[in-house]
């Protein structure tokens, strides 16, 4: 054979084999634009970074991953039309996301079914994890890497009434999913406690006064505000306790430290309290280093969400480790994986040693979230002594 | 008492913003027995059109006051044209085919297509707009009230004795009052009816605009922020009455106040319920509106 054949073979046969190393899929579905997108983008923008180091630092299997990005717009059907296509058309791996915990519940009914697995980093209703559990469910496809409103509101309650010893709170929600669910969890974790509230009041989305529900939640004699609802309606909150000159302390879940409440509600949202995993402080050498590469990447001296960042940016590396420690992209084996994964991944939010199990899929536990603060626009640790030292970085309890 | 005080004076400025919406429905049925059910849709644009430009003038070093005052004609001049658009695009064809229901649709497509514009230009985020007045509230007696708040009404105020009084003095005016009385009359006497609907829808949509800069310092900016507004607005219309203005502003009184007082003291969670049930009390009792005039139509 003329050599001339020979090394164009040979250059095939590489071309090939450069081929061959197609990317690892995977999907990421959450609302980029819209009332939730300062969380949605985060997530993303987390998911990307580590995404990118991790295709520097070679990949995994040799492979680079290829993100799939697709808006769900924080809507129900969206979020199934995403989940359909990811699975049919893009055939991916896994997927990362979902901010919204209605979303999350209609749209990873698909990865159950096709046995893909799904990381909710941000979406925190406790049904979550438990939608595909017993019964005919073999398997268990759904995972999370956020805390729960079970852990969130008992953090709450204890927070409110034990530590800051306060006797009458009352409660302001929502009237979507998130927050009737959320104020469900919160009295109930309140009656542990053996505290009743005084005043029990809801808004829908979008509405423009709230005066009725502070003046109610002021007449019954509150001495502190729970709240489960997102930025702009707690920040109406907010701004109607401003107008009517009545100043209690507003504790709620984690949505209070959204860009959109601290920005609308200014000076009348500083001192609000929220459950934080992650709080923009480089209290670790990781912390410090992912807050400089995300600023260095996306700009800005804030986090529109810095637990949305975190939570995202942590969900890829427990992804990578468990296609690694599986060597196939075989959804079952991913999931094996991640239900027993060796490999100790050192994350920005916590260090995860054997995060889940088959029983079990929730990352964190109550004693991972600490307090944050909103004060002069940003979010602090609320108590100091919380993060300081050795307790800047908790990890998981084992039961 | 002094909580009764401080929910009417919130409930009044609540209404003062469906009034003014409710208050341009009115504008166009009087004169083409057609309505623009994209008025949530005007008032949104409005707002953001209105945000761009005080984001600009407050960049080039003004106070947010005077940023505000010269940013008004510059939203009055848009909802000018966005209603000509409106009426040159879905309502004239209908009104000269003589359709029944074609300038519903074609209204309602428009607004579809306007928040569609403005999802793509602002964004689909809510946006803070800059206040123009201190945030802190006054204290009146036993109620305390933002200073916005009060703008609000005063605008409002402002705002429809300034049509009322152009349509009773100018010469203009009595041409919009005759086709509102009888297009057809109106039509022989020589007065073009055309340009007079094209000028009420034009009003209409300066109305909303104006209403959506008046909101949007209490609340957020956005483009779905005239959705819920719109739809409120349309029940204040029916219940005062779409022949009236006087009508318009009574009833988006009701509304807003009742909503505030049911709120407070019977559930929050049955707030926009009364509101409704009086609706539906008007429509069956009084199907004209509590102003409105009975149409007799002679067959």
């Amino acid at each position: 054979m003329n050599p001339f054949v020979l090394a164009l073979i040979a250059s095939t046969a590489l071309v090939s084999s450069v081929y061959a190393a197609d990317p690892i899929k995977i999907g990421l579905s959450g609302p980029f634009t819209g009332g939730s997108s300062s969380m949605g983008v985060s997530m993303r923008d987390g998911v990307k970074l580590a995404t990118e180091e991790i295709n520097k630092a070679g990949g995994v299997l040799g492979r680079p991953l290829q993100l799939i990005e697709r808006d769900d717009e924080a809507k129900n059907e969206v979020g199934v039309q995403v989940a359909q296509e990811l699975i049919n058309k893009e055939q991916v791996v896994a997927t990362l996301g979902f901010i919204n915990t209605g979303v999350a519940q209609a749209a990873q009914r698909f990865y159950q079914e096709a046995e893909i697995p799904v990381i909710n980093n941000v979406a925190t209703g406790s049904v979550i994890t438990k939608q595909f559990v017993g019964g005919d469910y073999k398997a268990n496809y759904v995972f999370r890497t956020a805390a729960n409103d079970t852990i969130q509101s008992a953090m709450i309650a204890e927070e409110a009434i034990k530590r800051q010893g306060f006797k009458k709170p009352a409660i302001l929600n929502d009237s979507t999913n998130y927050g009737m669910l959320g104020r469900a969890d919160l009295t109930a974790a309140l009656e542990k406690l053996g505290v009743k509230t005084v005043a029990e009041e809801k808004f829908n989305i979008g509405d423009t006064d709230m005066t009725a529900q502070v003046l109610k939640a002021k007449e019954a004699g509150a001495d502190v505000i729970l709240t489960y609802a997102i930025g702009p309606e707690l920040a109406q909150i907010a701004n109607a306790m401003g107008k009517l000159g009545w100043k209690v302390p507003m504790i709620g879940s984690w949505t209070l430290s959204m860009a959109s409440f601290i920005d609308t509600a200014g000076a009348n949202g500083d001192g609000a309290m929220m459950p934080q995993t992650f709080i923009e402080v480089p209290s670790t050498p990781k912390r410090k280093a992912f807050i400089e590469a995300y600023h260095k990447a996306y700009g800005g001296d804030r986090m529109p969400s810095p637990v949305s960042a975190a939570q995202g940016y942590d969900s890829v590396y427990l992804l990578a480790a468990a296609i690694k420690q599986a060597g196939s992209t075989d959804g079952r084996k991913i999931r094996e994986a991640l239900e027993n994964l060796n490999e100790k991944v050192e994350g920005v939010v916590t260090i995860y040693d054997h995060p889940y199990t088959a029983a079990d899929h929730e990352a964190y536990t109550s004693n991972i979230p600490v307090f944050g603060l909103v004060k002069g626009g940003r979010v602090i640790p609320a108590h100091p002594e919380d993060v300081a030292g050795d307790k800047a970085l908790r990890i998981k309890t084992k039961s | 008492m002094d909580i009764l005080a401080q929910l009417i004076v919130s409930g009044i400025s609540v209404g003062m913003i469906y009034g003014i919406i409710a208050f341009g429905y009115q504008l166009t049925f009087a004169t083409s027995k057609t309505l623009n059910f994209g008025q949530g849709e005007a008032l949104a644009v409005g707002a953001l059109v209105g945000l761009s430009v005080i984001n600009f003038l407050i960049g080039q070093s003004l106070g947010s006051f005077t940023a505000y005052l010269i940013m008004l004609p510059v939203v009055f001049a848009f909802g000018l044209v966005q209603g000509t658009v409106v009426e040159f695009l879905g309502v004239r064809q209908a009104i000269r085919t003589k359709s029944e229901a074609g300038w519903i649709m074609a209204t309602i497509a428009l607004g579809i297509i306007f928040r569609n514009l403005a999802e793509n230009i602002w964004g689909r985020d809510a946006l803070r707009f800059p206040s123009p007045l201190p945030e802190a509230a006054l204290v009146i007696g036993p109620v305390r009230i933002q200073p916005m708040e009060i703008a609000i009404v005063i605008g409002a105020i402002l705002l429809m004795v300034a049509v009322e009084l152009f349509n009773r003095t100018s010469i203009y005016g009595k041409a919009v009052v005759a086709t509102s009385n009888d297009r057809d009359a109106a039509g022989l006497m020589g007065i073009n009816t055309r340009i007079v609907i094209t000028f009420s829808y034009a009003l209409s949509s300066l109305s909303a605009a104006f209403a959506g800069v008046l909101v949007a310092p209490v609340t957020l900016t956005g483009a779905t922020m005239g959705a819920v507004l719109g739809l409120k607005a349309f029940a204040v219309a029916i219940i005062g009455g779409l022949s009236s203005g006087v009508g318009v502003v009574v009833g988006g009184l009701i509304l807003g106040i009742t909503e505030t007082l049911t709120g407070y003291y019977i559930s929050t969670g049955y707030k926009d319920v009364p509101g409704l049930v009086l609706l539906l009390l008007v429509l069956s009792i009084k199907p004209s509106g509590l102003f409105g005039k009975a149409a007799i139509k002679k067959v």
